[in-house]
Parts: C-alpha cells; sequence; structure tokens
C-alpha cells in the first residue's frame, strides 16, 4: 500500500531499480569485507613486509576501491536526479497542494476555483507538477508509490513532479513530523484515465 | 602549531571553498541571476570559474607541502600533511564537479 | 627516597578528600573521569528504558500504550539523551581517564575546568530529568524543527527545557574540548613527538577540535531560538523575514560532524585495542592519522544530505552528494588498516575483541546503507522513514557503543586492578549482537514500505505489523544483553580478584603503573621515545615508581607537571597544578541558577547569577600565580626549566587560543546566519534599514583599534620593568568605546520584534557588547593584579592571554559594525 519497491510511477521505478542495485552491491561489499575478516583467523605465513601490505590494505582496497565504487554510484544517482526533475514539459499537469496541521487541500491550474480536501485528483500516464506549500509548520508531501518526497517549507513554493502510470488510488503519508496529529496524517491521490480526468475538470467547471 | 596547520590546512581551505561555491549557487539561485557571456550561461561561467580556481587552490597548497624549504622538518608532519594536500585536492575535484554538468536552479 | 616513601609523599599532595566531600572537591582526571562514565552509562540506561518504551509501543498495531503527546516526549528525549548526555560525555570521560595516563603525565591542563565541565553536565541533564519525570519534556524530536518548536505551535515550556538544558550541557563539552585540545598539544612525557603519540590521542585531539567547531552553531541556534520563543525575536519565522531552514542549516551543520565526534573516539579504540588484541602493532598509523583529519573535515561539508528534501536547487543536492560518498572513503582506509593489521597478527578472540568483531559487522552495514542514502533520489524515497532509523542504528551502536564496550572490557582492568571472575560477558556479548540486528535489520524494510519515522502507532492493514513485532522481541533481547553486562561490570568490580598488572601485555604507558592507578599517576614522568614505551621497556612501571624520571622529587606540597614544544615534545615549562577545591561545583550550581532563571522567566535572578559568575571567575584565576619570582626549576638531574608564569605562551594562553577558536565560529556562525537571512530568506528585504549614527560608529572603530595597540604597549612596558597601567587604562577606554557603539547599534535597531533583520543586528550588537564588557572586566582584573605584585618583568604570562581577547574583541567589533551598517548603505 504505502511500498517504494511496488512502484507505480516513474520516479518511483528508477529509485526502485537503483535501491536494487545498491542492494546487490552492498551485499557483495559487506560479503567481501567479512570474509577478509574470518580470514585473518586462519594461520598462514605473513603477508610480506609493511610497505606491501599497506599497499594492498589502505591503498588498494582502502583508497582505489571505494573511489571507484563511489564515483560510479554518485555518477549513477546524478543521472537518475536530474532525470526526475520538474523540467518544463508542455504534457504537464500543474496543481498545487498546501498543508496544515493536519490535512492537506489541493488546487488545480486546470480547474480554477475547485479545490478537494484530503484527495489530490490527477490524470494517469502524464507527468503533474504538485506546488507544496504550507500554510503553519513543515510538512512533507510524500506518495511512496508514485515518487520521493518533497517538504513544505512556510514561505516557499517546492515543486515536485510525479507521474502514475495506471489510474487508480495511491495513499499518500506526510512525512515530517508535526506534532500530536502526525501519525495520522494521510492523504489519498486518485489518478483518472483520460475520460475520467475530463469529467473530473468538466465537474469543477460546473 | 606550524606543523599541525600543515595538516589541517588542505582540508580546510577544501571546506572553505565548497562552502563558499554552495552559497554563490544559493546566491545566483535565490537571486534569479541570470543572462549569457559569450553564448554560455552566466550562472554556469560563474559556477565552472569558482570551481576552477577551488582546483588552482589546491594546487598551490600542494605545492607549497612538497617545496623543499616549505614543508615541515618532520618526516612524519611531512607524510601526513602530503596526504591531507591530496585528500584537499580530490575532494575539490570530485564534489564540486557537479558545477560543470548538473543543471543549475532545478 | 624510596618508592614506597616516594608513594606517600605524593599520594598526600595528590589526594582527593576523603568520602562525599571528595566527590565535589575533586578537581583529579581519574576520579572525574570515573564519574562521568559512570553518569553517561547511568544515562544510557535512561535513554534504553525509553527506546524500551517506543518499542513496547510500536510492537502491535494500534497501540494504546502511550498517546502521541507522551510518545512524543519519549521518543525525543530517547534522541537527545543518547547523543548528548550519553555519546558526547562517555567520549569526555574516557578522554579524561585515559589522556594523562596514555601520554604519560599527571593530569589534564586544567584540572578545575574538568570539574566545572562535569558538574553543568551532572546539573544540565538533571533539568532535562527533571522535565521529563514532570511530564513537560521536550516533544518536537531531537532536532526540534521549528516553526513546529516555536512559540506559536508549542507554547509549553517543554522546548525550553531542551534548548535550555541542552546549552548547559554543551558547556561541559566546550570545557572538555578546550581541555583535551591543550593537554593533547602541551601535556605529554617529554620526548613524545606528535608521531609519537599514541594514536588515541590523535583521534581524541581531532575530536576536540571537531567539537570546537561544531557545537558552536548549535549553541547560537539554541540562543536564537529561544530569543525568538521569550522575546518574540522572529529568526525563523517566514512572515517575519526569518527563515525555518536557517535553523536546518544550523542544526545539520553540527548534527553531522556530531556524528563523527562520535564515531571518532570510537575508532580511537579500536585502533588501540585491536592491534593488542592480535599481538601486533597498527597498520599503517600515519596513513590512520591523515584519514581521520580527512574524515573530520570532510564531516563538516556534509549537512545538506540531511536536507535533500527541502527543495534545495539540484546542483546544491549534488555537492553534497558527492562529498557524502566521499566520505566513505577516509572510512575505508581505515576499516581496511585495522583488517590488515589483524592479518599482520595473530587476533585473539578475548572479550573486546569479540566486541570489535561486532563493530565489523554493524558499522559496516551501517557504513554501507550510509553510501546509499548519500543517492540523491534514493534519500528522496527513504528520508524520514524507518530505513533511516536502522541505518543511523547502525552507525551509531555500531560504531559506538560496540566500541566503547570493548574499551570498557579492555580498560576495566585498569580501573580496578582487578579481573573477571564470571564469564558473563560472553553471553551478554552475543545477546547484544543478535538482539541488536533482530530489532533493526529488518526496520530497513519497513522503512522501504513506507513506515515513517516517530509515528506513535500503525494500523494492521498497513502491512508492517509483523517487522514491527520482530523489532521488538529482539530490542528486549538486546536489553537483557546490556543488562548482562552492567551486572558483569558491577561484580567485576564488587569481587576482589586481584589482577596482573598489564594483562593484555600492552605497549602504551596507561599500564605503567599500579592498578587502581594512583592519584598522581606517575611517581616520575617517562621520557618517551617510541608509540609503545611499555614495550620498548617493560621494567617501565618499576622504573618509574624509583624515580628514574622526571619530577621524581616532591617539593614544597606542589601539584607539579610538565608541558612541552607541540610537535617536538621537548620538555618547555615547569606547570604547578591548582589542588582541590569546591569552586567549580559552587561555579557550575551558580550557572545553573542563570539557566534556570532564564527557563522559568524569573529574569530577576539572572543579573544575580550572573555577577555570581563573574565573582567566581574573578575568584578562580585570581587563585593561580605566585608574588615572587620562581627562577629556573630543577626538574631532572641536570634539567631545569622555567614556570609556566614566565612564559609568553603559557597553559592559559592555549587555552583561551582554542576557547576563542569555538566563540570565533559561534560568531562565524551568526554572520553566516544574517548573509543567509539576508540572501535567501523570504520576505527581505526588511521595511526600514539601520542607520546609524557616524559618531557611535566611530566610537567604535576608533576603540576596537585603541586596544591591541594599547595592550601591546602595556606588554612592552611591564617587560621593560615599567608600569603597564597607563597602556591597561587605555585598553579599558577602548573597550567602552565598543560598548557604546554596540549599545547604540541594539537601541537603534529598526522593529526587533517586527522583523528577523532588527533582532539579527540587536544579537550581532549584544555580542559586541558582551565582549566589550568582558574587556573592561579584564583590564580591571589585569590592574589589580598588577598593584598586587602577581605580575613582574618575568611573570608576565597574564598579558598575552588578555591581548589575545583584546585582539579578539577589536576584530568582532569591527565586523559587528561593518555588518550592521553595509546594508543600509547599500540601499
Amino acid at each position: 500500500m504505502y511500498s517504494t519497491l511496488d512502484p507505480a510511477g516513474p520516479a518511483a521505478r528508477n529509485i526502485a531499480t537503483l535501491w536494487w542495485v545498491m542492494l546487490g552491491g552492498a551485499t557483495f561489499i559487506f560479503g567481501l569485507v567479512m570474509i577478509l575478516l574470518l580470514l585473518s583467523f586462519t594461520r598462514r605465513k605473513g603477508a610480506g613486509g609493511e610497505a606491501r601490505q599497506l599497499r594492498i590494505w589502505v591503498i588498494g582496497l582502502g583508497l582505489v576501491f571505494p573511489l571507484a565504487v563511489l564515483g560510479a554510484l554518485f555518477a549513477c544517482g546524478l543521472v537518475i536526479g536530474e532525470r526526475l526533475l520538474a523540467r518544463a514539459d508542455p504534457e504537464v499537469t500543474r496543481v498545487s497542494a498546501e498543508a496544515r496541521s493536519w490535512a492537506w487541500s489541493f488546487a488545480y491550474e486546470d480547474a480554477p476555483g475547485q479545490r478537494t480536501e484530503g484527495v489530490l485528483h490527477i490524470p494517469a500516464g502524464r507527468p503533474v507538477d504538485v506546488a507544496i506549500t504550507t500554510a503553519d509548520v513543515i510538512h512533507s508531501f510524500w506518495v511512496p508509490r508514485l515518487a520521493g518526497k518533497l517538504d513544505a517549507i512556510p514561505g516557499r513554493v517546492n515543486v515536485l513532479r510525479i507521474e502514475a502510470d495506471l489510474p487508480g488510488t495511491y495513499r499518500g503519508l506526510s512525512a515530517e513530523f508535526s506534532g500530536a496529529g502526525y501519525g495520522g496524517f494521510t492523504f489519498q491521490v486518485t489518478a483518472h484515465d483520460a475520460a475520467g480526468w475530463d469529467a473530473f475538470l468538466e465537474d469543477a467547471r460546473r | 602549531m606550524k606543523d599541525l596547520l600543515r595538516i589541517l590546512i588542505a582540508p580546510l581551505v577544501w571546506l572553505a571553498t565548497f562552502s563558499a561555491i554552495y552559497g554563490l549557487l544559493g546566491l545566483i539561485c535565490g537571486h534569479g541571476i541570470g543572462g549569457t557571456v559569450l553564448g554560455l550561461s552566466l550562472p554556469r561561467v560563474l559556477l565552472i570559474t569558482a570551481y576552477a580556481l577551488a582546483i588552482l587552490l589546491q594546487v598551490a597548497l600542494l605545492a607549497v607541502l612538497y617545496h623543499p624549504r616549505l614543508a615541515s622538518r618532520s618526516g612524519f608532519v611531512r607524510f601526513v600533511s602530503r596526504i591531507t594536500g591530496w585528500v584537499g585536492l580530490v575532494a575539490t575535484g570530485y564534489a564540486l564537479f557537479p558545477a560543470t554538468v548538473s543543471s543549475v536552479c532545478l | 627516597m624510596n618508592a614506597l616513601e616516594r608513594h606517600r609523599r605524593l599520594t598526600t599532595i595528590w589526594a582527593s578528600e576523603p568520602g562525599m566531600r571528595g566527590w565535589v572537591s575533586t578537581v583529579n582526571h581519574t576520579d572525574l573521569g570515573r564519574m562521568f562514565l559512570f553518569t553517561a552509562f547511568v544515562f544510557f540506561v535512561i535513554g534504553g528504558l525509553l527506546a524500551m518504551l517506543i518499542r513496547a509501543q510500536l510492537a502491535t498495531p494500534h497501540s494504546a500504550f502511550a498517546g502521541p503527546e507522551i510518545y512524543n516526549q519519549i521518543f525525543t528525549m530517547h534522541g537527545t539523551i543518547m547523543m548528548f548526555l550519553f555519546a558526547i560525555p562517555s567520549f569526555e570521560g574516557l578522554a579524561i581517564y585515559l589522556l594523562p595516563k596514555i601520554l604519560g603525565t599527571r593530569d589534564l591542563a586544567f584540572p578545575r575546568l574538568t570539574a566545572y565541565g562535569y558538574w553543568c553536565y551532572v546539573f544540565g541533564g538533571a533539568m532535562l530529568l527533571v522535565s521529563m519525570l514532570l511530564g513537560i519534556a521536550p516533544d518536537g524530536g531531537w532536532f526540534i524543527y521549528p516553526p513546529l518548536s516555536g512559540a506559536i505551535h508549542s507554547p509549553g515550556i517543554n522546548i525550553d527545557f531542551w534548548l535550555i538544558g541542552i546549552t548547559f550541557v554543551e558547556i561541559s563539552a566546550i570545557a572538555a574540548a578546550v581541555e583535551i585540545t591543550v593537554s593533547i598539544l602541551k601535556y605529554r612525557a617529554p620526548g613524545m613527538s606528535l608521531e609519537k603519540m599514541p594514536i588515541f590521542a590523535w583521534y581524541a585531539l581531532i575530536t576536540a577540535l571537531m567539537i570546537l567547531t561544531g557545537f558552536p552553531p548549535l549553541i547560537l541556534e539554541s540562543v536564537l531560538l529561544e530569543l525568538e520563543r521569550a522575546f518574540g525575536l522572529p529568526f525563523f519565522q517566514a512572515e517575519l523575514g526569518g527563515d525555518s531552514l536557517l535553523w536546518q542549516h544550523l542544526f545539520w551543520l553540527f548534527g553531522h560532524p556530531e556524528v563523527y565526534i562520535i564515531f571518532l573516539p570510537a575508532a580511537g579504540v579500536i585502533s588501540t585495542v585491536l592491534p593488542v588484541m592480535c599481538r601486533t602493532t597498527l597498520l599503517g598509523y600515519g596513513w590512520i592519522v591523515a584519514a581521520a583529519v580527512a574524515l573530520a573535515f570532510l564531516s563538516f561539508g556534509l549537512w545538506v544530505h540531511h536536507m535533500f528534501t527541502t527543495g534545495i536547487p539540484h546542483m546544491g543536492l549534488a555537492f553534497f552528494s558527492a562529498a557524502s560518498t566521499l566520505v566513505a572513503v577516509p572510512t575505508g582506509v581505515q576499516i581496511f588498516a585495522w583488517i590488515g593489521t589483524m592479518w599482520k597478527g595473530r587476533p585473539e578472540l578475548h572479550l573486546p575483541m569479540l566486541h570489535i568483531l561486532g563493530f565489523f559487522c554493524t558499522f559496516v552495514i551501517g557504513g554501507l546503507t550510509g553510501v546509499m542514502v548519500a543517492v540523491v533520489p534514493f534519500d528522496w524515497q527513504a528520508h524520514d522513514t524507518a530505513f533511516i532509523t536502522a541505518h543511523l542504528h547502525y552507525v551509531l551502536f555500531g560504531g559506538f557503543v560496540f566500541p566503547i564496550l570493548a574499551g570498557v572490557y579492555y580498560w576495566l582492568p585498569h580501573v580496578t586492578g582487578q579481573r573477571r571472575f564470571f564469564r558473563l560477558g560472553e553471553l551478554a556479548f552475543a545477546l547484544v549482537f543478535l538482539g541488536f540486528h533482530v530489532t533493526f535489520l529488518a526496520m530497513h524494510w519497513v522503512g522501504l514500505m513506507g513506515q515513517r519515522r516517530r509515528i506513535p502507532t500503525y494500523a494492521p492493514e498497513d502491512g508492517w505489523t509483523a517487522i514491527n513485532l520482530i523489532s521488538s522481541i529482539g530490542s528486549f533481547v538486546l536489553a537483557i544483553g546490556l543488562a548482562m553486562i552492567v551486572i558483569d561490570v558491577v561484580l567485576h568490580a564488587l569481587i576482589a580478584a586481584r589482577g596482573k598488572r598489564n594483562p593484555w601485555g600492552a605497549g602504551t604507558s596507561e599500564w605503567a603503573m599500579m592498578t587502581p592507578p594512583p592519584a598522581y599517576n606517575f611517581a616520575s614522568l617517562p621520557h618517551v621515545d617510541s608509540r609503545a614505551p611499555l614495550a620498548a621497556d617493560p621494567n617501565l612501571a618499576v622504573r618509574l615508581a624509583r624515580g628514574e624520571g622526571y619530577l621524581a622529587t616532591p617539593r614544597k606540597g606542589w601539584r607539579e607537571t610538565l608541558s612541552v614544544d607541540i610537535a617536538t615534545g621537548r620538555p618547555e615549562m615547569h606547570v604547578i597544578y591548582p589542588a582541590n577545591t569546591r569552586l567549580p561545583v559552587t561555579m557550575s550550581a551558580v550557572t545553573g541558577l542563570f539557566f534556570l532563571s532564564l527557563l522559568v522567566k524569573f529574569y530577576w535572578t539572572v543579573p544575580l547569577a550572573l555577577a555570581g559568575v563573574v565573582i567566581l571567575a574573578w575568584k578562580w584565576v585570581w587563585g593561580l600565580g605566585c608574588k615572587e619570582d620562581l627562577g629556573a626549576l630543577r626538574v631532572r638531574e641536570g634539567v631545569t626549566l622555567p614556570n609556566a608564569a614566565t612564559a609568553e605562551r603559557s597553559p592559559g594562553w592555549w587555552g583561551t587560543l582554542f576557547l576563542l577558536t569555538a566563540n570565533a565560529t559561534f560568531f562565524g556562525s551568526l554572520l553566516f546566519g544574517f548573509a543567509f537571512l539576508w540572501t535567501v530568506a523570504p520576505g527581505w528585504p526588511p521595511p526600514a534599514w539601520f542607520a546609524g549614527s557616524m559618531v557611535t560608529a566611530g566610537v567604535g572603530c576608533l576603540g576596537a583599534l585603541l586596544g591591541p595597540v594599547a595592550m601591546r604597549q602595556a606588554i612592552r612596558a611591564n617587560r621593560r620593568g615599567d608600569t603597564p597601567l597607563p597602556g591597561i587604562v587605555l585598553v579599558l577606554i577602548g573597550a567602552l568605546g565598543v560598548a557604546i557603539a554596540c549599545t547604540a547599534m541594539m537601541l537603534q535597531t529598526p522593529a526587533p520584534m517586527g522583523h528577523a533583520y532588527g533582532a539579527t543586528l540587536l544579537v550581532l550588537g549584544g555580542y559586541g557588547l558582551f565582549h566589550a564588557v568582558l574587556g573592561v572586566l579584564m583590564a580591571v582584573f589585569l590592574t589589580a593584579r598588577v598593584l598586587s605584585g602577581f605580575t613582574s618583568p618575568a611573570r608576565w604570562a597574564e598579558f598575552p592571554i588578555v591581548c589575545l581577547w583584546i585582539d579578539y574583541l577589536s576584530i568582532v567589533s569591527l565586523l559587528i559594525l561593518l555588518a550592521g551598517h553595509l546594508p543600509g548603505l547599500l540601499s
């Protein structure tokens, strides 16, 4: 229901793939370290002089190996991050989300005057930019199956790109601690097919 | 105290230039500085210039730490200060690299 | 004099008072180190009990164990206690207990400051405990982000307890950091050059320097938020020109280095204990020192990675993502150097070694998940979920608790002079290890399944029930394991099975003394020419007891030691320590009165407490020094040294220098905050700029420039044998000029409650005024010292100390006047 590993949109899918790759890499490195650790208990001849040991342990395993892995990982993260940004795009639908303790209220550029409480309506299969603001303290807008989270900061507008592949209902959470009502502070995203989205806009105009 | 300074200076300068370039980015995005010079966007030119300067500064520091007259008299301090000198240079080149490729204010 | 008689005479000089009186009047580092560690572990138990409550609450869905109001207090206090009242103080305690012994000397640089720091920690910690018992504990999370923690959304006293209590406790961190830095640099055994320092000292030095530069941003923002809450100065309110992101920047500017401040001492323990457990020496000593330095600096350039979801431009995130991955490299260097050390030697599975293996297993996982959350897109999903909770516990429990437990078992025989009798520790380790991983490994998963941090409860249909139940069961196993360790340690202390003097066959000098250690540590100070003096000379302890070292003959009832040149370890000065006194405990109680008055808003006792602090501080410094020249003192056959009172750079000067380093970081953070608000905050420019008058600004500038010149004139006059008093009077006039300019700025600043701009100028002016008043007090003090005959052309150590403060005053007041007038001039 809230799982980031059951993605339903491109952003969440990219990040889930990233996670699986990182999990694989991390498991491998952890295994390597544990094996090296265990092998130190076995009896064996010394591995040459101090200079040679330094070359193997400090320079090889300590410097070169992490730098190579981390460099690749960082580049990967940078490319994926760039891809997920809310760039200008004629296809984009714009909505806004205002948080207050403890409810979300949503407005729609295509349906001025229409406001919904607790449920965000979006078209499926199209990128949506959510302009996130707050009326009181810091909150965070998060629909785990669609995309990462972005905070609602007093005095600022933050824009998050989300997209749902298919029509349906997705659960959202406010993911920044906000006091007594934080635990139950959730919302819903309803993604409509093209006809449903037109009907939603039509409904609003009436 | 001078020996301690030799060990600390390169990463310290890294920290200063790193924060300064982050501050420059904040200034560019916060005040909507834009425009172009020689066909390139002004923010990008500013950031890349700052990046290059930061690297040059680290190279200069490294040169000082390797200079026979300016380096420490203690072999140990020479060794450690040269490693931290390299740390400063690599950290500058690596951590500020996004200045050249990442989108600026998105 | 034979060894026994020397022992008797030194003990009379150095021993604390007997019984309870000794507890409050002791300034001895062994006593205070033990007291620090004991208190820290008491807080560890309290924090652990709170963790049990959290796990009890989350064990089942729809739990009605605690409502959100109580639950929020519980997790806030769990984090706060573990970070501020357990982790940092236990490092301080370990360093205070160990450093003089491992450095081959008799005590830390400023014994009374150690005691003052300890009592500030106890009183500050007690304030937080009281708040918890009364059910009004802080409830905004350990990071207490405004505006949630501001007066509008948290009107109660809860948050004030955090801001004021933690600031009070941080005095002890700053005090200990100054103490540790100066001790490592200046108070070592003769001959111990930088490269011969035991590796633990390097780690402690780097950690202490990090505390000096990492904690001031936290102290500053606590002051600012308290000013906002109590007096309505809107630093963090967006609608009045403040910015809640300023808090986050300052908080993580402290908060990230904090993680490494916690990890580095633990790494120091591993680097010390591991080679002994493997019957070898540390592989790559120089590399490890360089890696620790690199780690320290890199850790100051990562703070934004706690703010990846706040909407900062992607390039900014990328900078910090890169730096965050980079920090894994020096960590990797250390990890592999340790494993290389194990390959080099023959590891033996003693109890400390088990905990070190626990460290490897746990910390490596924490490091790997740390690299994951350094990748920006992944952090957008993982941030503020249980994944982060799991990650940080892997880092902190793996990177701190396991190594500290290794250290506890390693040095327990030193503290008690006994050996373990029951073999409870091995079983306890197994329970702790298993319990920990059962609790936290699956917690990563439930985080990825969308469970947020800090939620008081959840529903069965969320799908988190099974993992939470497993975590809760694991946590109780972990708690049982830790309780068994406590029992094991208590049994160890109670059951008198006499241990060998150096049970592990270690090479560092803390084992070259009888155990439990005597109050004076070494009957005579060793001359050190290797990193492992005891390995080089197994007979060292006996030779030192026989008096074959420095300062073997007690003299005039003085607590004597030596200080050395920083780089080479050449003996430089003869130092006389102050003896037992209740001044520190009294002064921290009065300091506590100051904080308590602010907390309960009982403002008329504030000036009383301040006056009390001034009087006690006066008494504190007055008690040092003497009225006649000591001349050169013999410290060993054929070696004579001058006393520290004749030095240009006395221990007090070094202490002042590092205190001012912390102070300058505080001031720098304030200027950063000003620049940040000015350039980035919404709601700027303010309705009106500060105009200022040229007259007061001119008076301030002249005063600022006069001070340093006059102080130098006074020093020259004193060295010539003339009276320094005219110079000192000019210093006083200069400080008064600065005070006038700063007061004018505070009075004329536009609407401090109406906009963050005016509020910032008010604080800047207040900072300048505070230092100007300090300058006046110091000038008066110096005058009194000169008139009472405490100074002479030879005994002039106090002049350079005052000079440092006056120079600092000069620089900051010029910057304050510039910062105050610049925005008005520019517009």
